[in-house]
């Protein structure tokens, strides 16, 4: 056995350049591809993280976005059935109201037809009573429509003011005087004497003839009239009944 | 095969240096290996290509059996441990080529090896633990070692000339004597026995490195961010 210590140092040497070869054409060009590929993939977990992370807070955003969105809608349904609400008590009160307007204008009407009719009943009634009356009194003497009536129309005269009788026929106006028919002779000396003995002096005097009077006297002057006949009477009594 | 493998004769003579053959084809392993290096190096992505995977298979396999048996990061004792590994494989299996007689076989080549995992067992040592502390290793666990793991660190190294040169030379001689006596076609058998034969010793040669200068160094934590995928063998 020999060993060949030249060939020993060269095979060491031989080794250890294999060594740096390897080293620098193989193992570290390797293991630096290796290492930049684990970092790009660490790079990418992370960038992949970071855009779940992302990803998460924009969905979590748009949740809320969505909840928000939920909560105006309703706050708006809110809104509109509050104003619904009110314009439906406005529009109910505004139609209780139009309805209690045109109710008092139809209990309006029906009054004011009411006492139309009750005015037509009254005026049909003093006709139907003036008929009567003059139907009556057609029966009747002719100087009783007229000089029954003398007495009272004298009371009425008396009765006035002082101030109001001593107007009457006074600065030569003639006083008027209503009668249902013709006055005779001593029917128009009565009434002047009459007139004469109530005011305390003569006046003068237009007779009309108004058949309307049915029985009685009215005397009228430019500031005071007198009735006293059965249309006044009847007057008065249609005005009682049409009354409200 | 019929020389002697305890004996080498020069190829050539290189002025006074003697060449011998195992010389030569291990400058024709440097070359395959470097240009093929530098070739497949050339044009690397992070989107490997398939010849580029298996590049990545075996330089990331060699760093999890580093990590695996020395709990620490492999990048230091990467390229010593790869080369060794490579070389031997390579030169073990150059016996396929006809008229190549490996390298490993030659007691020269494994003595060369063997020394340089010695030497970098030293200086690993030295580096990691200081001069004080890589020879306090020897007094471990008392002092009463001391003899006996300084009678270890030369028999290991005897032991791993031996082993790989007794098992490649023993294929050699035994791939010769039957094609001398059976001829072309008996001997393809252990021809592939002698491949697997060369791969388990290029590997066992690799860990046991690693285990020597993993033992000068000392254990250490495991680099947190890198995982341990295998654990260290000691055949």
């Amino acid at each position: 056995m020999r060993i060949d210590w030249w060939t020993l140092a060269l095979q060491a040497i031989n080794v250890l350049v294999l060594v740096f070869i390897l080293s620098r054409f193989l193992f570290r060009p390797i293991a630096d591809i290796v290492e930049a590929r684990r970092a790009e993939a660490r790079a990418l977990l992370d960038r992949a993280e970071a855009e779940k992370a992302a990803a998460e807070a924009d969905r979590a955003e748009a949740r809320a976005e969505v909840e928000r969105r939920a909560r105006d809608r309703d706050a708006a349904h809110a809104a509109v059935a509050a104003e619904v609400d009110r314009e439906k008590a406005a529009l109910l009160a505004a139609a209780r109201a139009e309805g209690e307007r045109l109710r008092a204008a139809a209990e309006a009407d029906v009054a004011g037809l009411e006492r139309s009719a009750q005015r037509v009943a009254a005026d049909r009634a003093s006709r139907l009573a003036v008929d009567i009356a003059a139907k009556l009194l057609a029966r009747l003497p002719e100087d009783v429509r007229v000089s029954g009536f003398l007495d009272g129309l004298l009371r009425a005269v008396a009765a006035l003011p002082e101030t109001t009788r001593a107007s009457l026929g006074a600065e030569g106006v003639p006083l008027r005087l209503k009668t249902p028919r013709v006055l005779g002779a001593a029917e128009s000396e009565a009434l002047r004497a009459g007139l004469a003995r109530v005011l305390g002096r003569d006046v003068a005097i237009t007779v009309v003839v108004e058949p309307a009077l049915v029985a009685g006297l009215e005397l009228e002057a430019p500031h005071a009239s007198v009735r006293n006949s059965f249309r006044a009477d009847l007057d008065r009594i249609a005005e009682e009944l049409t009354r409200p | 095969m019929n020389a002697s493998p305890l004996t080498l004769e020069p190829a050539f003579m290189l002025g006074p240096v003697p060449i011998a053959a195992p010389v030569v084809v291990t400058w024709v392993i440097l070359a395959v290996l470097g240009v093929g290096a530098f070739l497949a190096t050339r044009r690397l992505s992070t989107r490997p290509s398939a010849f580029q995977s298996l590049l990545e298979i075996v330089v990331v396999t060699i760093d999890d059996q580093i990590r695996g048996t020395m709990q620490t990061d492999p990048a230091r004792f990467r390229a010593l441990i790869g080369t060794i590994f490579l070389y031997v494989l390579v030169a073990n299996w150059s016996s396929l080529v006809p008229g190549v007689e490996p390298p490993t076989a030659r007691l020269e080549t494994d003595a060369a090896l063997a020394f340089i995992v010695l030497g970098a067992t030293v200086a690993f040592g030295i580096a990691t633990r200081g001069l004080g502390g890589y020879l306090a290793t020897f007094a471990e666990p008392t002092w009463v070692m001391i003899p006996l793991n300084l009678v270890e660190q030369v028999t290991r190294t005897f032991s791993l000339i031996v082993r790989l040169f007794g098992n490649v030379m023993s294929g050699v001689f035994v791939i010769g004597i039957v094609l001398s006596l059976a001829g072309l076609l008996v001997p393809i058998p252990l021809m592939a026995l002698d491949l697997l034969t060369g791969a388990v010793q290029a590997y066992i040669f690799a860990v046991l490195a690693t285990v020597f200068i993993g033992a000068a160094v000392g254990e250490r934590p495991p680099p947190r961010s890198e995982p341990t995928s295998s654990e260290g063998k000691t055949p």
